[in-house]
């Protein structure tokens, strides 16, 4: 073993009282980066998937430009079935509409879909939080979401009226209650497509159609594939679906870096504060270790090793502190009446990135202490002057 | 030979805007095997003379061979490395690590210089000191005088040329350093140890060979 080494190692167990402070400090830093970036990716992640899986599929294709609905959908579908790699699509007709249930009435986003074909594309009709699903002959039933169940007090097995966005309206059956944990919940009524096509008068149009692919990390290349396919100008990767929540998600990165920055600053602090003192407090050993031959980089080294020392006990607490919050988070999580539970996952990513940035923060916060310890003038170290 | 010789060593301090000649060309050659004293009145330059020949001060001008090498013309590592190998230092308050045991104070400055056996040999220059049975016993498990032995054995652990001492005994009762003083009598004599002592004891001077006399930054003639 190296003299510095051996020396770093006896001094932090001499003084390890003092050092307890440093190592919570790490640990807390160390745990508070994984939990607090494993609850913002979490949740980005969280919200992104479930979009993926209830509205945006991996492509999804609009109407041209000057054009309210896709046309030809019959076409449309026929080519789709033809592209490999093409697993299942999905046709919807989204209107406005308002439902009125007794003496209360709100207005509605109506999402007509086909069941059978949704199924293979997105989760939505799972998204069940009472009463059952709408199957492909469910031409009398409607879903609608939990929120507007809610405002209108509305119970499964319950009839309400829909008023479609031409005025024809209709009494049907609420078969089930969704929440999806998207904004489909704010206000959302699903109802069978042919039945929707029927009441709005829209033959062979779509709104929108969802694609499902074999391979979600190809929706780049199938988008220019489906463009050229179809005819068609708007098609849209599930990236761009998400963009705005991507882009709430960087926001919510940045505060959460603001935040882990000033646990690092303090864990820093309290990293130098100490070792200082405990460097002033060694002078006359300092000055020992100068008189008896170490060179002035090996007394810096001794205090950067113990300050690795102590960083990676407090850096392993940490670590397992983080995991065990994470862990501990995911099985009670933060609920929300709008967006439902939110809670942290645990990536293994994290634990490396906090492990690093807190050791780097432990390194930095040493160099100074440890400088003044190197640079200490030997007889004045000595004898105290 | 001569192990020390210093030509017209000055050195002054400077104390805002005071200068002190703390040493005013000291002129001393000190040959191998030699047991001296170093004696003057308090500010007579003796520590001052210590330092700088113990490599651990620099000198304002003037020349310090040590075994024919011109230290001052040493860097800051070169400096480091010639005390570590070829000087010892026994201070007046100890100065062990308290960390350490007394076997690993007595270590450690062999596993600097990479000793291949420096756990045998601090055990050797334990039992030689006397301190055998309390080679694991921490500094503060030990009296005044065991730890003095223990700092005495730790400068003899890379076979020094030269040990210095500044005041060894003055922190010890009288059969304390009687025992101290027979140890450096009996390294001097049977290892042929180059011994350089300070102090103020005119009886401990006096079993030096030699007394060098300081006074006002000078020895005196």
């Amino acid at each position: 073993m190296s003299a510095v080494l051996f020396y770093a190692v006896k001094d932090v167990r001499k003084n390890r009282r003092a050092f307890i402070f440093i190592t919570i400090a790490i640990a807390l830093s160390t745990a508070n980066i994984i939990i607090l970036n494993g609850m913002v990716y979490g949740m980005t992640d969280d919200l992104v998937e479930s979009t993926i899986e209830t509205s945006a599929a991996h492509i999804s294709i609009y109407p041209n430009e000057k054009d309210k609905y896709i046309e030809g959908l019959g076409i449309k579908e026929q080519k789709l079935e033809s592209i490999e790699g093409v697993i299942a699509y999905s046709p919807r007709l989204s209107s406005g509409g308002a439902l009125s249930y007794r003496e209360k009435s709100k207005t509605i986003k109506l999402l007509a879909l086909e069941p059978s074909k949704e199924n293979r594309v997105t989760t939505l009709l799972s998204k069940i939080d009472s009463g059952e699903t709408l199957e492909a002959s469910d031409r009398s039933s409607i879903l609608i979401s939990y929120r507007v169940a809610e405002d209108l007090k509305a119970k499964v097995g319950e009839d309400a009226i829909l008023v479609f966005e031409n005025s024809n309206a209709k009494v049907y059956r609420i078969k089930g209650i969704l929440r999806t944990g998207t904004a489909m919940d704010m206000n959302t009524v699903v109802i069978n497509f042919d039945e929707a096509a029927e009441q709005l008068a829209l033959n062979n149009k779509a709104s929108t159609v969802l694609v499902r692919l074999s391979d979600i990390s190809l929706s780049g290349q199938y988008k220019i594939k489906i463009t050229r396919e179809l005819g068609v100008q708007k098609v849209k990767e599930w990236k761009q679906e998400v963009e705005s929540i991507l882009s709430t998600a960087e926001t919510f990165g940045r505060i959460s870096s603001v935040i882990n920055a000033v646990g690092l600053f303090a864990s820093a602090v309290s990293v130098g504060v100490i070792l200082y003192i405990n460097i002033l407090h060694k002078r006359r050993q300092i000055g020992v270790m100068k008189a008896i031959g170490m060179r002035d980089s090996q007394i810096l080294s001794v205090y950067i090793v113990e300050a690795v020392l102590i960083g990676i006990i407090g850096i392993i607490i940490g670590d397992a502190l983080g995991y065990a919050g994470t862990k501990y988070l995911e099985a009670h999580p933060f609920t929300d009446p709008i967006t439902g539970d939110m809670a942290p996952r645990f990536y293994t990513y994290l634990l490396y990135d906090a492990s690093m940035v807190a050791m780097l923060t432990v390194l930095i916060a040493s160099l100074y202490p440890a400088l003044i310890a190197g640079r200490m003038n030997i007889i004045k170290a000595i004898w105290g002057t | 030979m001569k192990i020390i010789e210093t030509k017209e060593l000055k050195k002054i301090y400077s104390l805002g805007k005071i200068e002190v000649n703390a040493l005013n060309g000291v002129n001393v050659s000190v040959d191998e095997g030699e047991f001296v004293a170093i004696m003057g009145p308090s500010g007579s330059g003796k520590s001052t003379f210590l330092n700088m020949t113990g490599i651990l001060d620099t000198a304002t001008s003037g020349e310090i061979h040590i075994n024919g090498y011109d230290i001052t013309r040493m860097n800051s590592n070169a400096r480091a490395e010639y005390r570590l190998k070829h000087i010892g230092f026994v201070f007046q308050f100890f100065n062990l690590f308290m960390e350490l045991s007394a076997l690993e104070n007595v270590m450690f400055p062999m596993m600097l210089s990479k000793h291949p056996f420096y756990k045998e040999r601090a055990e050797e220059l334990l039992e030689l000191v006397g301190l055998k049975a309390r080679i694991n016993h921490l500094p503060s498990e030990l009296s005044g005088g065991e730890q003095q032995r223990v700092t005495i054995a730790r400068a003899l652990a890379n076979k020094p040329k030269l040990l210095l001492t500044d005041e060894p005994t003055a922190n010890l009762d009288t059969k304390t350093t009687k025992k101290i003083m027979e140890l450096f009598i009996r390294l001097n004599k049977e290892q042929r140890q180059t011994i350089i002592m300070v102090t103020h004891n005119p009886e401990l001077g006096a079993m030096a060979d030699r007394i060098i006399r300081f006074r006002d930054g000078k020895v005196e003639e």
